[in-house]
């Protein structure tokens, strides 16, 4: 039995359907919140889990779709959430694209796809949760970046770029929301257990594992718990930051991932 | 959060330390309580503790000045035959003087016993981690002084860096045995250290925070509580800092 460090607050994940964002509704209901869990599309699958882990926690999961790159429908969705009046107690910025593809051979339109995703679609819908977040006068936003906007990988020109850019946003975020009692951070993860991983070639798995101190990838529910963390108020003087769960890296380990 | 565990923290006394050690019994940790020197009210402090929370809390006293005195505390600890889960370093001194001021002795003073002392006394209870395969969290204190520099702070700002250097190293070497070691990485907390700072210097300090007050102990104690309990089982090696936003 986990400790509910999140009771009585509501947040908004993005990219719920798998990976990351999948634990962490089951997390984050697990320790006491409400989730408003958003997805692309409306699957079975998806609403099936969303009433899955509401029984099995006694709390409100309530899916919401919308495409994140289409601001119209960003716009329709914050639209269903502000209709339930459930004030937004914190924001996940969590779902993302990936891309491998060496700097020459990345397109202009790769660029522009990873940008929309992961950088103007949660600057956009972060625009929009600030303004319900101000009239609590509190709220946490927590962004999902990646150790690779940090390290600076090959093949990781357009995906870290749009990562750092998100960086950037959190600590401008931090500076200037805090006067609305708004909290801004975000979690660099290293390699972690995803359908990610699936995709290395093995050679590539064992270098990171022998640069990782801890000597085992992360799982989803280690970044879960992080971000549980950043949104409950055991993290309340905690703002600006940017946050590695790595599980240790060398400085060798950082340049091959 | 902490139900089971034995946790170690030096700097039990007063202000962090003291929050840590109430945060820790709270949420179910037996606790090894290390201060400076024995005192009636924090006798009856962990006493009250122990029985509210129906944890054990062992205080320890030992003056981290004398590093045989911190063997000595080390094996008693060790004498107990526990399972020690973690260990929170957060006893520590500041000597506050401009560069130019700085004597010898204030910099091998502050030396002594926030950097030579605790790699000592972790050497100790890293030893019993490892004897008993535990799975183990050991954290510092470190302070935004040793990443961003700090007026009148070169000796204190430079034995918490040394700290970090030795995080870094400690986590690499320990995470094959399960070990994980972070600093954390303070801004201006309410606290006896801070104390004697002047009014002048507390507000200019506060202008540049993204939250405009100082932290309290309380939440200090509770970044430790995250760093000691399970949820945070992929960190290692990290700085954190807990600042209010001041970097």
């Amino acid at each position: 039995m986990k400790n509910k460090i999140l009771s009585g607050k509501n947040i908004l994940v993005t990219g719920t359907a798998r990976g990351m964002g999948r634990q962490m509704v089951e997390t984050f209901a697990e320790m006491g919140a409400n989730v408003f869990a958003h997805a692309r599309k409306f699957t079975e699958q998806h609403t099936d889990y969303c009433k899955e882990i509401a029984d099995k926690f006694d709390t409100k999961i309530i899916p919401v779709y919308f495409e994140l790159t289409n601001a119209d429908e960003i716009k329709r969705g914050i639209g269903e959430i502000r209709a339930t009046k459930i004030p937004v107690n914190g924001l996940v910025n969590n779902a993302g694209i990936t891309l491998n593809a060496l700097f020459q051979m990345t397109t202009m339109e790769d660029v522009r796809n990873q940008f929309e995703v992961n950088f103007f679609a949660p600057f956009l819908l972060t625009q929009y949760i600030v303004k319900l977040m101000v009239r609590n006068k509190s709220g946490s936003i927590v962004n999902i970046s990646s150790s690779a906007a940090q390290d600076g990988n090959s093949g990781k020109s357009a995906y870290g770029a749009s990562k750092a850019a998100l960086i950037c946003m959190t600590r401008c975020l931090s500076e200037e929301l805090a006067v609305n009692g708004i909290r801004a951070n975000a979690i660099c993860p290293g390699v972690t257990e995803t359908d990610m991983v699936a995709t290395m070639p093995d050679y590539a798995v064992n270098l990171q594992l022998e640069s990782t101190f801890l000597g085992k990838f992360g799982k989803v529910s280690d970044i879960a718990n992080a971000a549980a963390f950043l949104l409950s108020d055991y993290s309340s003087y905690i703002t600006g930051q940017i946050i590695r769960v790595d599980g240790g890296v060398t400085e060798y380990g950082k340049r091959q991932s | 959060m902490l139900t089971g565990k034995n946790i170690v923290v030096t700097g039990c006394l007063q202000g962090i330390g003291k929050a840590t050690l109430k945060t820790f019994a709270e949420n179910g940790a037996n606790v090894f309580a290390c201060a400076y020197a024995a005192n009636d009210e924090f006798e009856n402090f962990c006493k009250d503790l122990a029985d509210k929370n129906a944890v054990k809390i062992t205080p320890i006293y030992f003056d981290m000045s004398d590093n045989a005195a911190v063997v000595a505390a080390a094996k008693k600890i060790q004498s107990a035959k526990e399972e020690i889960h973690g260990l929170v370093n957060i006893a520590g001194i500041n000597n506050d003087a401009l560069f130019p001021m700085v004597t010898y002795k204030d910099l091998f003073d502050t030396f002594q016993v926030n950097f030579f002392a605790q790699i000592i006394f972790s050497q100790y209870i890293v030893r019993l981690m490892q004897r008993k395969k535990t799975v183990g969290s050991i954290v510092f204190t470190s302070s935004i002084s040793a990443l961003d520099g700090n007026r009148g702070q070169t000796a204190y700002g430079a034995s918490k860096a040394a700290l970090i250097g030795a995080m870094k190293t400690m986590a690499l070497e320990l995470g094959e045995f399960n070990i994980r070691v972070n600093a954390i990485a303070p801004g201006v907390i309410k606290s006896p250290m801070t104390d004697k700072l002047p009014e002048n210097i507390l507000a200019s300090k506060i202008k540049t925070m993204d939250i405009p007050r100082l932290g309290e102990v309380a939440e200090v104690a509770k970044l430790y509580l995250f760093l000691m309990s399970d949820l945070s089982s992929h960190f290692t090696g990290q700085v954190i800092r807990i600042d209010g936003g001041m970097g």
